[in-house]
């Protein structure tokens, strides 16, 4: 009896394996095995499986350890951006194997510093500042990677990395603090999914982007290639400014100097425009001096009240 | 002390010079009307009202207080009311630092990103990249949990505040936000 079932259970997930792709296969299966549709491990593999307009409404809830998204109330979608008009179609596992598709590429054109500390380093700065965020926790990854350059880069999922050149200019823990913020801002505001969204075959290419597809596919490989040039064209200036509100916001929530972010954007306005260094960060993203004074406007006397954080520049892991 | 301090060393006077100026000794224009105030604080007395475009001197910083000497009076303004203008030597050791480090990595011929070094991560450069699996996995093991977060955070003394998110300033010259405080 035991016997019998196992050996249909056995065939059948042999059917299962040759027939992987096929949607009526899946839904028979779960239908025979009494499982839960399309489970997240699996809705990857098909690139069928995006979930219908009727579901979009509902935030992905797959992972038990992920807690249901807020959302952006209406005030903040109208204070600045209206070129928003919905969620990303994505679901959780979909954003991270982008996510993970486009580090892995970022990786393969600037490694990560050889520096185990800087690395542990920055993940604890960052892991710390996103618990702070509505996203705490999302398989957050930071890395510090080998480039002269001036530059930090988002990816959605909770990739992100700052350059070597950029990571030299900082002086304390509140400044990193307030670099990685901006960046969990792109994130945790999924302004790389919007921006994929509004390139629907960028976006048809992320949907099916997967663990197995990203050892240099053909789609991995054309979906990489159009990502790099939308990311290339910089997001909205909007979405930039609502990164640097939420970077100083969440750096202060951690206990930290709120001022960090605003003090980097001075130094990096500092740098020559026409040097190589910063070539790729001021095409993508508003100038620092601008981005401050919108800090500036943003912050008023807001934080006035607000006891002065840590900049802790005694623990700051310094590199060479 | 104060003895002590009056004949210490010209020399060392000097290297201390040295070491704390470059970082602020940078010009300003402030982008915003404040009020120069006599301590780092909105409870401090106001000392003079600072106009924006004025041209200042940068002294110091202290979290979200800036000091600085406009027309022969020193005090502070919120750091986010002026914007720096000068050269600070500490931007300039950092482009230094950066050609000093592409010379170093020249001469190891199998890191091909010290080309990236010298024009930066061009648009091309990403596009080309090949998916790095190993760098990927290095990635992945340096991954903090959310308790080991937790005791970095105490370590440094560092506690979780509540603080509302920043609205979008409006888009007119209002100074407040019509639509008030999120709540999230």
């Amino acid at each position: 009896m035991v016997k019998g079932s196992l050996v249909a259970v056995l065939a059948l997930s042999a059917v299962t394996i040759i027939a992987q792709a096929s949607e009526v296969e899946r839904a028979l299966r779960d239908l025979l095995l009494g499982r839960q549709p399309a489970p997240a491990q699996d809705s990857t593999s098909s690139g069928q499986q995006k979930p219908a307009p009727a579901a979009m409404a509902t935030p992905p809830q797959q992972t038990q350890q992920t807690p249901p998204e807020r959302r952006p109330r209406t005030a903040d979608l109208i204070g600045g951006l209206l070129s928003f008009v919905a969620e990303p179609p994505q679901t959780l596992e979909e954003e991270r194997n982008i996510g993970r598709t486009v580090a892995g590429g970022l990786l393969g054109a600037a490694p990560l510093v050889r520096d185990e500390q800087l690395q542990r380093y920055v993940n604890q700065v960052g892991r710390w500042v996103a618990l702070q965020s509505e996203r705490p926790d999302l398989d957050w990854h930071f890395g510090v990677i080998d480039s002269e350059d001036i530059n930090a880069f988002a990816m959605p999922g909770g990739y992100i990395f700052v350059t070597k050149g950029l990571y030299k200019r900082l002086e304390n823990e509140a400044e990193l603090a307030g670099v990685l913020g901006h960046e969990i801002g792109h994130v945790i505001r999924k302004h790389h999914l919007r921006m994929m969204q509004q390139t629907r075959a960028l976006a048809d290419l992320g949907a099916v982007v997967g663990k197995r597809m990203e050892g240099g596919s053909a789609i991995a490989r054309n979906f990489m290639g159009n990502f790099w040039e939308a990311y290339a064209r910089g997001l909205d200036k909007e979405a930039e400014y609502e990164a640097d509100r939420i970077g100083m916001v969440l750096a202060a929530r951690a206990g930290y100097d709120a001022y960090g972010l605003p003090a980097v954007l001075q130094k990096i306005g500092h740098v020559s425009a026409s040097g190589g260094r910063v070539a790729f960060l001021f095409r993508t993203h508003p100038h620092p001096d601008d981005r401050f004074a919108k800090l500036s406007e943003a912050v008023g006397s807001r934080l006035d009240n607000l006891p002065e954080g840590k900049t802790l520049a005694g623990r700051f892991y310094r590199i060479r | 002390m104060a003895d002590a301090l009056r004949y210490a060393h010209p020399v060392v006077l000097g290297i201390l010079l040295l070491v704390a100026l470059p970082a602020w000794s940078a010009s300003g224009t402030m982008i915003r009307d404040d009020q120069l105030r006599a301590a780092a604080s909105t409870t401090a007395a106001v000392t003079a009202q600072v106009p924006k475009g004025a041209g200042v001197e940068v002294l110091a910083r202290q979290g979200g207080w800036t000091q600085i000497r406009v027309s022969g009076r020193t005090g502070w303004v919120r750091m986010l009311s002026v914007r720096t203008t000068g050269a600070a030597q500490r931007d300039v050791g950092g482009e230094l630092a950066g050609v000093i480090g592409l010379g170093t990595r020249k001469a190891d011929p199998g890191r091909v990103v010290s080309v990236a070094g010298v024009r930066g991560l061009s648009e091309q450069d990403l596009k080309a990249a090949r998916f790095n699996a190993q760098e990927v996995e290095l990635l992945e093991r340096y991954v903090v949990s959310r308790s080991e977060a937790q005791s970095f955070a105490r370590e440094g003394g560092l506690a979780a505040r509540s603080i509302d998110y920043l609205p979008a300033p409006a888009q007119d010259n209002r100074q407040t936000s019509p639509w008030g405080e999120p709540q999230w």
